[in-house]
């Protein structure tokens, strides 16, 4: 019995270690937990920055585009006919009368046409990015493809 | 040793205790928030500042000509409120903003003075003070506000210093023509509610302006992904012609002034796909002062005479009943006509425009000089049911479909209408009794101009819409006649017009046209002293590429179409061919044959 008390007595831990064990334990939990929660704060903190961004973007997207209707009407009512009239004529421009004009055929001229402000409707093409095979592709396949089709038509090929 | 454990484990005991009673506080505290009687309230508020409601309205789309000119475009405009817990001094407030917008002082005062409520069942954040102001106004606005934030505070804390504190400016867009009257009834005019009123805007409407949508707007950075995106409107390219279109109005307000005539109309079309080049009325107005509307168009004065006002044609009506007869084989041009001056049909009698009778006809000099007896006379050889189909064939009495809004069908009385009687057939025959509008014998008579083809008169040339441009294809409504007949009559109404010298022959340019001289019909019958004076002529007769439709409303200086209309077409042709590049007849040929 003795013998036994000495052998547990033995493999005990000290109390001081089962202490700095223990302490070591909740450090190592407190620094994991502090880990992830700067990680966690870290990620949330830059997604709220990237989506105020984004708000701020989006301002910006608006504001400019305000700013284009503003600048396309501007450049209407300073290209506008009645404007367009007056500057020739201050210019000494004066209308011209249909028998003053001398008509000539010029091959490959192509009258004005009216205005194509965008693409002709028609099928739409979806722009899609081909992954490298490298990101789909099995070793298996890679490995029929790369190494045993080439094999194989070596075999033919050769005597 | 023991008792100072003791008392050591005595203070860690107390000091987790109240670490724990502080953490059942926080948890008790947190559940008395969410569950308590006021969780409601904090809820609310909390919603509040996780985003907004706003009411979007997309970018109206833009309206542009056949070449791509601006005729109605966007412009920044502001409007003003106020974020009410800031405000300081509404006092202030409405007297700056009745100072430089005229706004009701009163009004203002009390929007900008109201207490702030969270209620959501009267909420009192923001108030609405003035709308469409100009970015100068703005400007204006903010420099005086700028001085005012300046200022040294007073040390009498009674004493309530000027302050425009709270006064927040929210864009947004304003419809704005750069071309003002130019064009002004086909285009039509948009409120400050955005809705689109008569022509082009209040046709497409709902096309140009989107859709205008609520959202909830998240103001929470994290949920910026969630901004919705409200697509704008759709813009639309005209078939009108900007040059063409200034001319038009030009030519139609100096020959209002040389006539004395109290309005007209003057519309140019290609007759090949109905494409309308311009359409010059009277009056128009400037859009960018739509409210002066109701002065300007007083009564019941249509906004576009061209499409909403019909009238009683006359005899440019007598192109259709000549190319009916031609095509059912009723008569040739060379079928003979003893002219005596008075023509009875169901009990009454037709005369002609002076009068007189003038003997042995044949149906070129029928048209030639526009006899009414002669006419009358073809229309009755035809018989009520082959006449009326033909015009109704020609559109006469339906709409147009024109693709803008207020168009009047007309009216053609039909054998079987209570109205209807057999004499009938020979007024209806000069254009007497039967209203079109200019559009309607616009697409009647494209049908002689286009080798028999009668095609719809339309604006919209393209539409462009999520990037992508939609352009409306030609339509031929009908065959009313044959291409033989169409090239028979272009001929003979070409001829007619050479052999008696019209005022509407363009040198270098052979045309085709019959003038209109109506008398207007009243409640105690038809007037002699006023008349409606018109012209329709196309040209070039070998391959038309206008048709124009002149209508002078009760020109004083003469009464006659052939004096005052045939002039008019003259002159805008003069004008058209040289927009339009087409050289004169022989010098095409010439061209042609290199």
């Amino acid at each position: 019995m003795e013998k036994v008390k000495d052998f547990s007595q033995a493999y005990t831990q000290a109390p001081w270690r089962r202490q700095v064990q223990m302490l070591v334990v909740f450090l190592v939990l407190l620094v994991l937990g502090a880990t992830v929660a700067a990680v966690y704060l870290n990620v949330s903190a830059e997604a709220v920055a990237m989506g105020h961004d984004v708000q701020i973007m989006q301002d910006d997207i608006d504001q400019l585009s305000r700013a284009n209707a503003d600048l396309e009407t501007k450049l209407a009512y300073l290209t506008s006919e009645q404007t367009m009239k007056e500057r020739a004529d201050k210019m000494g421009f004066e209308p011209v009368q249909s028998d003053q004009i001398m008509y000539l055929k010029v091959q490959g001229y192509y009258s004005r046409q009216p205005i194509n402000l965008a693409p002709a409707s028609g099928p739409v093409l979806v722009k899609t990015t081909k992954l490298p095979p490298e990101y789909s592709e099995s070793l298996v396949t890679w490995f029929k493809v790369n190494v045993v089709v080439p094999a194989s038509l070596l075999a033919k090929v050769l005597p | 040793m023991n008792t100072e454990n003791d008392t050591q484990q005595w203070r860690f005991n107390l000091i987790g205790g109240l670490f724990a009673v502080l953490a059942i506080l926080i948890v008790v505290q947190a559940v008395r928030i969410q569950f308590g009687p006021d969780a409601d309230v904090f809820r609310k508020r909390g919603l509040s500042d996780e985003g907004e409601w706003r009411m979007i309205y997309p970018a109206r789309g833009e309206i542009y000509d056949r070449w791509g000119h601006i005729l109605a475009g966007n412009e920044t405009v502001y409007e003003v409120g106020a974020e009410l817990q800031y405000v300081e001094n509404p006092e202030t407030i409405a007297m700056t903003l009745s100072g430089i917008l005229h706004t009701d002082y009163n009004d203002v005062f009390a929007a900008a003075n109201q207490p702030v409520s969270y209620d959501p069942k009267h909420p009192a954040i923001y108030a609405v003070l003035a709308d469409n102001i100009t970015q100068q106004q703005k400007e204006q606005i903010e420099t005086l506000a700028a001085g005012m934030k300046n200022q040294a505070p007073s040390r009498d804390k009674r004493i309530k210093l000027p302050s425009l504190r709270g006064l927040v400016f929210v864009p947004h867009l304003k419809r704005s023509y750069p071309e003002k009257e130019l064009g002004s009834n086909i285009l039509g005019f948009v409120n400050l509610e955005g809705q689109g009123y008569f022509g082009v805007e209040g046709k497409f409407n709902d096309l140009l302006a989107g859709t205008p949508q609520r959202v909830w707007v998240p103001l929470d950075p994290n949920r910026a992904a969630e901004i919705p995106k409200i697509p704008g409107g759709s813009s639309l390219v005209l078939t009108i012609d900007r040059e063409i279109q200034a001319n038009m109005e030009e030519v139609l307000d100096q020959a209002i002034k040389e006539t004395g005539a109290s309005g007209g109309t003057l519309a140019v079309m290609d007759p090949r796909n109905g494409e309308l080049l311009a359409i010059a009325t009277t009056p128009r107005m400037d859009l960018n002062q739509y409210q002066d509307y109701p002065k300007i168009f007083k009564g019941s004065t249509p906004f576009d005479k061209a499409i909403s006002q019909a009238y009683e044609p006359g005899s440019v009506y007598k192109v259709l009943t000549m190319a009916a007869a031609l095509d059912s084989g009723a008569v040739k041009p060379t079928t003979p006509f003893l002219d005596t001056g008075v023509f009875e049909i169901g009990g009454i009698y037709i005369y002609n425009w002076n009068s007189g009778a003038w003997g042995p006809q044949d149906m070129l000099g029928c048209m030639q000089h526009s006899l009414n007896v002669c006419l009358a006379w073809v229309a009755s050889k035809m018989g009520p049911s082959k006449f009326y189909s033909y015009m109704q064939a020609f559109g006469i009495g339906h709409l147009t479909g024109i693709d803008l809004a207020g168009e009047n069908p007309g009216r053609l009385k039909m054998p079987g209408d209570e109205d209807w009687y057999d004499a009938d057939l020979g007024t209806n025959a000069f254009g007497q009794g039967v209203s079109a509008t200019p559009v309607q014998m616009l697409m009647a008579v494209s049908s002689v101009a286009n080798n028999g083809k009668m095609v719809a008169p339309h604006v919209l040339r393209s539409l462009i819409d999520k990037g992508r441009q939609y352009n409306t294809p030609v339509q031929v409504v009908g065959m009313p006649i044959s291409a033989k007949t169409a090239r028979t009559l272009t001929n003979m109404l070409a001829t007619s017009l050479e052999t008696e010298g019209s005022d509407a022959i363009v040198p270098g340019y052979r045309i085709a046209g019959k003038t209109g001289t109506a008398q207007i019909p009243t409640p105690s019958g038809y007037t002699s002293d006023v008349t409606n004076a018109s012209f329709v002529g196309w040209g070039p007769v070998d391959d038309p590429r206008f048709i124009v439709y002149v209508w002078l409303e009760k020109p004083t200086t003469s009464i006659w179409g052939s004096v005052v209309a045939a002039p008019v077409f003259k002159q805008a042709v003069e004008r058209l061919v040289v927009l339009m590049n087409l050289p004169p007849d022989d010098v095409r040929h010439q061209m042609a044959n290199k």
